[in-house]
């Protein structure tokens, strides 16, 4: 990791000289903690990219009061131990005044526990299990919504397109899949929508077909999962195989809106809907431009995961700005009273429920449609109309 | 009942290629005296080169066993020859420390992948990939069922190799009494490498056959050595039936607990399995078969 902080300064360094700005300006130190190796790698990857790309922009046009922003990017391996090691060498010997990144849930929770405790705001990326901001920490802001929130647009949704009656769960037992199952579950019941069954999978199982059966078996209306990419994708693809024809295949965001979701699962993948957090076409500024550049610079790709990086920067760089003094008690100061437009969206951290320091965004919901990811819900922002009700697998074939 | 027989199918089909996983780690725990745990990186491996030659050539996976099998058996005879029997000439504290290097072996096969393939999620899709055939409401999966099939004649074709040919007996004579077979004149050593060779070409099969229905990152070996460990115990060490029998015991315990108990506890359930077998059988099957 420390060859990647010493490419970014390098990088700096060269577009500083390029741009004759002053090399005297000291940068400002910023810490990001991302999983770029183990099973999550894929979306730290789109993450990263999504930082330093708008960390580049920023810094070409000045930096924050003429002084650069550097990133120190740590890799957590998806492990909570590593990612705090990660962010106790980050403050200790690297100094920085702000901490962001995060991404599993399991991870973030252990990574903001230490930033609270040595008082180093730290803002939130992705890590999207509720009780993170539910903990009172007053040195803890995350930007995007929590996970029991993903399923907004399915809610109404459900409500008035599919008229649900039954759904089954399915969920990885992690920190983010049990949160986000039990969420759902308390959401359907309220709606008046049975709940036939709950069930967890250890990530990286060989064969879902036994759990599959059991679900077919209960003929749910719908089918929700919480799963990242390769569960998800032989969820899909072994659901095909047992001929299980739900109304409905709906993912909760993570796994199921990745490009490599759609690589993996095949044709099993077409009509999947999943809940999603940013399409490129909603209303916000730069984010079309955002998509556009990504797949120019890095030729595949990005989604909401690399906007709410892009954003988290946009964030940091807009509060570094307005920070009366560089300390971390005056970044947490600047922080409290964000009210900003990112590509990711409105962001202001607002105490509302048990949470505090939250920001609230509207969902969506997508689907895959012969290989794209189409928004198709609400339809204020839909790019095509949604496929509902879906064909059988048996009369899919071609 | 069509729950528990579609259960029983994927218990069955999944036992299959556990079976083949197995097998190759028996035979060598037989001959070698010790557990090769490196055993689910070779089959990362053999999924490597299948993946390579389906992706940049368009060779169906079944076709690259030919490619696979043979690449992965000058493998173990490599490791073997020069990283395993010099270390049992060397006197050391630890008389397994042969096993240790195995450990060492895997985690370099892992790094080695990662260095060149990325920690990208890969697979390779075939027109079988998903495809099932139903009967009576019941679904057999295509590639399952190809990758049962070939477990089963490559099992038979073990059996006849170890039974009827010199090379086979000699094995069989080291794996029962090592020092007997070097007085009768068996050169342990060249048996050794051979059955390394063995142990590996038959986890590549299963490797090949496995990637049509499952995903492919450096760090999928792990969890696989851990599943043949867990087979060999149920089996009995050293036992290839009992290989098979554990093989397919693990496929259906998993099966069933995934239907009856819960699919968050899959991993468990092995383990339960392998703990009452340790403590209530602790020869594994090959107690009770004798064979």
């Amino acid at each position: 990791m420390k060859r990647a902080a010493l490419l970014v300064v390098g990088a700096l360094a060269i577009s500083l000289i390029c741009l004759g700005i002053s090399m005297a300006a000291d940068p400002i130190k910023v810490g990001v903690v991302l999983p770029l190796t183990g099973e999550q790698a894929k979306f730290g990857e789109i993450e990263k990219n999504s930082f330093l790309m708008c960390l580049e922009e920023i810094n070409k046009a000045g930096g924050i009061k003429g002084r650069p922003i550097e990133l120190l990017i740590e890799d957590d391996t998806g492990k909570p131990d590593v990612g705090r090691s990660a962010v106790e060498k980050l403050i200790s010997q690297d100094k920085v005044v702000v901490l962001s990144g995060g991404y599993s849930s399991s991870v973030t929770y252990a990574m903001c526990a230490v930033a609270q405790q040595r008082k180093i705001p730290f803002l939130v990326t992705t890590g999207s299990a509720d009780k993170i901001t539910e903990q009172g920490w007053d040195y803890v802001f995350r930007l995007n919504p929590p996970v029991s929130e993903y399923p907004q647009a399915l809610e109404s949704f459900m409500k008035e397109v599919a008229k649900t009656q039954s759904v089954a769960i399915l969920h990885e037992n992690t920190l983010f899949g049990q949160s986000g199952s039990k969420e759902f579950a308390a959401l359907c019941e309220t709606a008046g929508v049975k709940v036939l069954m709950k069930e967890g999978y250890e990530a990286g199982a060989v064969d879902f077909k036994p759990l599959l059966v059991k679900v077919k078996a209960a003929k749910p209306d719908m089918v929700y999962m919480i799963s990242y990419i390769m569960d998800a994708a032989l969820l899909m693809r072994q659901s095909k195989e047992l001929e299980f024809n739900p109304k409905l295949f709906v993912g909760g965001g993570a796994g199921f809106t990745l490009p490599e979701f759609a690589k993996n699962a095949g044709d099993a993948a077409d009509d999947v809907f999943s809940a999603d957090l940013w399409s490129p076409k909603v209303p916000y500024p730069g984010a079309q431009e955002y998509f556009d550049n990504y797949g120019k610079k890095f030729g595949s790709p990005t989604e909401y995961h690399g906007a709410e990086a892009y954003a988290s920067m946009q964030v940091l760089a807009d509060v570094l700005k307005r920070a009366k003094d560089l300390t971390p008690a005056g970044v947490r100061e600047a922080m409290l009273v964000t009210d900003m437009k990112t590509v990711f969206g409105p962001v202001k951290f607002i105490a509302y429920g048990k949470k505090k320091q939250q920001n609230q965004l509207p969902t969506y919901l997508v689907q895959w449609q012969k290989g794209t990811l189409e928004t198709v819900w609400p339809k204020s922002v839909a790019t095509k109309p949604y496929v509902y009700p879906i064909l059988p697998w048996a009369e899919k074939k071609k | 009942m069509e729950v528990f027989l579609q259960t029983l199918v994927a218990g069955i089909l999944k036992g299959g290629l556990y079976a083949l996983i197995g097998i190759g780690m028996t035979l060598i725990m037989g001959v070698m005296g010790i557990i090769n745990l490196a055993h689910g990186q070779m089959m990362m491996v053999a999924m490597y080169i299948t993946y390579v030659f389906f992706h940049y050539i368009g060779l169906d996976p079944y076709a690259t066993l030919l490619i696979s099998m043979p690449s992965l058996f000058l493998l173990g005879v490599f490791i073997q020859m020069f990283l395993l029997n010099p270390l049992m000439k060397v006197e050391s504290i630890l008389p397994e420390n042969q096993v240790l290097m195995t450990v060492g072996i895997g985690m370099v096969l892992t790094e080695i992948a990662r260095f060149i393939f990325t920690s990208n999620y890969l697979s390779v899709k075939t027109s079988y990939s998903t495809a099932a055939i139903h009967i009576g409401g019941i679904s057999f999966s295509v590639a399952l069922m190809i990758a049962f099939i070939f477990a089963c004649s490559l099992t038979v074709g073990l059996f006849v190799f170890l039974i009827k040919t010199d090379l086979g007996r000699s094995i069989r004579a080291v794996s029962q009494d090592g020092e007997a077979a070097e007085i009768m004149g068996i050169n342990a050593e060249q048996i050794k490498i051979v059955t390394m060779g063995l142990g590996a070409a038959l986890v590549a099969a299963a490797g090949s056959l496995l990637l049509p229905i499952y995903y492919l990152f450096p760090d999928i070996g792990g969890p696989f050595t851990r599943k043949a460990f867990v087979i060999t115990i149920l089996g009995g060490l050293g036992s290839t039936v009992g290989a098979i029998f554990g093989g397919v015991a693990l496929g259906l315990a998993e099966a069933f607990g995934a239907t009856y108990i819960g699919m968050d506890f899959e991993d468990m359930i092995g383990l339960i399995l392998f703990l009452l077998v340790l403590i209530f059988i602790p020869g594994g099957f090959k107690r009770l078969t004798k064979v």
